[in-house]
């Protein structure tokens, strides 16, 4: 039974269009990336999907019905931009938005105490929210997005601001609700956040969905032509024949490969010059990254300047490393 | 309804809980109350100690005057409302070819502060005995411009003053005398169906001015607290569950309720006051809050149909901006409905059951303010009433229905203030 069905949704406002015909599903379970660079309509598609804003055209339909206003108690929803009420104790808050969400104040204040220890903020109950710091606010919030048991959880942005141990603290609590069964989608302009944690994906640029599917088969359907290589010494084999192109760090090296029927020797042939002139620590071959994929397909269906600023941009994230941490 | 009871009750408790609520719930009425009673107090009286010199050489006509000034309760014709501390009265003989000396002399004692005022005596012109005597000038030279009550109590001083000489010059006894002089007091008791009259005025003139005041403070709050959400950001998460118009009825509900807290604390301080003798005005006249219970009742009536008319009107204008700003700009459709109702005042006080009264308590930003004062001073007929009630109830609900429509779009979009136009594309989009 899918969780969400969206059907051709379209949102124009004034002349722009934010969202063009966009489908896809989202069934139980999984988890759903929503991915694109800022303004590509991500956080008009999710409002449309609880009726935050109505389609100009298509349709939605959550746990299999045509949208009503009655299956917002099982959604959680947490926006892009946060807010909280600053003056506001936080369990009284926590609570507030419970009860919003049709839970009695008994109930709401011992899920809100439990997932306050559940995430390391218990200290923070008692304090006013415009006291705690930045990161403290975020998984208030977090948890006021989760408090209802919410079967549909939709996350835009989730993890932009986080520092690493928290990021890791709160994508561990989201896997850990994808085992219960829950349905969950977040939306990200960071790529490499997805790899790890999504089962399905969909791609938007402009508004236009470029690609969308099952993480694995995305992937697994590029070949393996992205080799990295970590090394000391001289960098000469990167004039080897199958290198189409390569971006040269502080000793290591991302490589694409030249298309071809014999992508596996080629990339043991570059292994084997790079060894003769330097000492090597790593060597790996994959496929492309979802930003590498992200990239490609742009510009396939749009000029190749476009999609060259669209890498710049996407490249030029601030805290990339957060999820490695 | 669960929603919007669950939002004004956060929005009341969150409201009463801050200090700011404490401290405008006690200062409001202080500050008012003393503004009142010091006025009252200062208007009452020429200032304590008030120290003058007489200069003349009628000995007995400064004695007189003397006589009066000091004692001046008993003595004299005025209102209780202006009775006033004795006036301190030095008197000083001169000799003609002194004049000019003198003067100089009292000029220096107004520049150090000695003096308050002197008082120059001139006798007229000798006349022949039969003759009518003319009466002497007065000159009072103060030391402020600001001194007519003083100038006013010594012109009452000696006009008695010199009545009195003239009748016992006619040969009638001082105490005889002194009984024709005895001013004449009217007793008032009240009209036989009606509360004291000027009591009741100012009571329902107080209310009227605390409800004014009430509606424009707490719709401004309303509209504060849609901005405060807007940059808080708070109201996308609301918006996932709830309604915009149940937030917005929340809203409404939830500070108007302080609202209503609030007047009600104001209500029965004022109402415990006056019942006791702390009323009392140093002037002595009493400032009673003379209220009927149907008045009462009136009040919160048309104060809630008020306070809703005008902060549904608030939260659109909350809706369209983004700052207090911004809000400043566009406060005067909240203040203009309000002004005018105040200009038409002069009209409607004295006749509150002409045809323009009436029609006017029916045009519904008007109906709270004026239906209300018809009620309490005019007669008004039971249908007026009711059609006041409908008409405003109708018109809330569609300010409410335009505010939320507006509110939901508005707050969705950040960024720049929209225009007319774009408002009124907005209330097209469902």
């Amino acid at each position: 039974m899918p969780i969400v069905q969206l059907n051709h949704i379209r949102k124009v406002y004034d002349t722009k269009v934010a969202v063009a015909d966009l489908s896809f599903t989202i069934e139980l379970g999984t988890m759903f990336g929503l991915l694109g660079p800022n303004g590509s309509g991500k956080t008009s598609s999710i409002r449309m999907m609880i009726g935050i804003t109505v389609p100009d055209s298509g349709s939605v339909s959550l746990f299999d019905r045509p949208f009503t206003r009655k299956v917002l108690a099982r959604v959680g929803y947490l926006p892009e931009e946060r807010g909280l009420y600053k003056k506001m104790n936080v369990l009284d808050q926590l609570v507030f938005l419970g009860q919003l969400h049709g839970l009695s104040a008994s109930v709401a204040t011992a899920r809100a105490r439990r997932w306050c220890e559940r995430l390391h903020i218990a200290e923070a109950i008692p304090k006013k929210t415009e006291d705690l710091s930045k990161g403290m606010q975020q998984k208030i919030q977090f948890i006021a997005t989760l408090l209802h048991e919410p079967d549909l959880i939709l996350m835009d942005e989730p993890f932009s601001g986080l520092d690493p141990v928290n990021a890791v603290l709160l994508m561990d609590t989201l896997a850990e609700l994808r085992r219960e069964g829950k349905a969950i989608l977040f939306s990200t302009h960071r790529m490499d956040q997805v790899e790890k944690l999504c089962d399905n994906i969909a791609l938007l640029h402009r508004g236009q969905l470029i690609l969308s599917g099952s993480m694995r088969e995305i992937k697994s359907s590029y070949s393996r032509n992205r080799v990295l290589i970590h090394f000391e010494g001289d960098d000469s084999f990167l004039r080897h024949p199958s290198i189409e192109s390569h971006k040269l760090y502080n000793g290591n090296v991302e490589i694409k490969l030249r298309a071809s029927a014999t992508l596996a020797e080629d990339a043991q042939s570059l292994l084997a010059q790079a060894i003769r002139h330097a000492r090597i620590t790593r060597f790996e071959v994959m496929e492309p990254t979802l930003e590498e994929i992200f990239i490609e397909k742009v510009q396939e269906t749009l000029p190749i300047k476009n999609g060259r600023e669209l890498s710049m941009a996407m490249l030029d994230q601030p805290n990339g490393g957060a999820l490695d941490a | 309804m669960h929603n919007v009871w669950l939002i004004a009750r956060r929005e009341y408790i969150e409201r009463i809980r801050t200090r700011g609520f404490l401290i405008s719930t006690i200062m409001i009425p202080l500050v008012m109350g003393g503004l009142i009673y010091g006025s009252a107090f200062l208007g009452s009286r020429t200032g304590p100690g008030t120290h003058i010199a007489v200069v003349s050489s009628d000995t007995q006509l400064v004695m007189d005057l003397q006589a009066a000034l000091q004692q001046p309760s008993t003595h004299r014709s005025q209102p209780r409302s202006a009775r006033q501390p004795p006036i301190a009265v030095d008197a000083m003989d001169v000799a003609p070819q002194n004049a000019q000396a003198t003067r100089e002399i009292l000029n220096q004692e107004l520049d150090s502060g000695d003096l308050d005022g002197y008082l120059w005596i001139t006798p007229a012109a000798a006349s022949p005995a039969n003759v009518q005597p003319a009466r002497p000038t007065f000159t009072f030279t103060p030391r402020s411009n600001n001194q007519d009550a003083l100038r006013n109590t010594l012109a009452a001083a000696l006009g008695s003053v010199l009545m009195r000489e003239h009748i016992e010059h006619r040969g009638i006894v001082a105490s005889e005398a002194d009984t024709m002089l005895q001013p004449v007091t009217i007793l008032a008791t009240r009209p036989p169906h009606r509360e004291d009259s000027r009591s009741a005025e100012v009571s329902v003139g107080i209310l009227f001015f605390l409800m004014y005041f009430v509606i424009v403070l707490y719709g401004m709050n309303v509209a504060r607290s849609i901005i405060e959400e807007k940059t808080s950001r708070i109201f996308e998460v609301m918006l996932a569950t709830i309604r915009p118009q149940e937030m917005m009825a929340g809203k409404i509900l939830g500070v108007g309720s302080v609202g209503l807290t609030q007047v009600g604390i104001w209500l029965a301080a004022a109402l415990l006051v006056s019942r006791s003798s702390m009323a009392l005005v140093p002037g002595g006249q009493s400032l009673h809050l003379d209220l009927t219970a149907a008045q009462i009742v009136y009040f919160f009536l048309y104060f809630i149909l008020g306070y809703a008319f005008y902060s549904s009107i608030a939260a659109a204008l909350g809706a369209m901006t983004n700052s207090e700003q911004e809000l400043q700009q566009l406060n005067m459709f909240l203040f203009l409905p309000l002004i005018v109702c105040f200009a038409t005042l002069m009209s409607i006080l004295p006749s509150p059951d002409s045809s323009l009264a009436r029609a006017l308590a029916l045009f519904p930003p008007f109906t709270p303010l004026l239906m209300y004062l018809r009620v309490c001073l005019g007669h008004p007929s039971v249908w007026e009433i009711a059609l006041s009630i409908a008409l405003t109830s109708a018109s809330i609900y569609a300010v409410v229905l335009i505010a939320s429509r507006i509110y939901r779009i508005g707050v969705l979009m950040y960024g720049k203030r929209p225009n007319l136009r774009e408002i009124l594309r907005w209330l097209k989009y469902s």
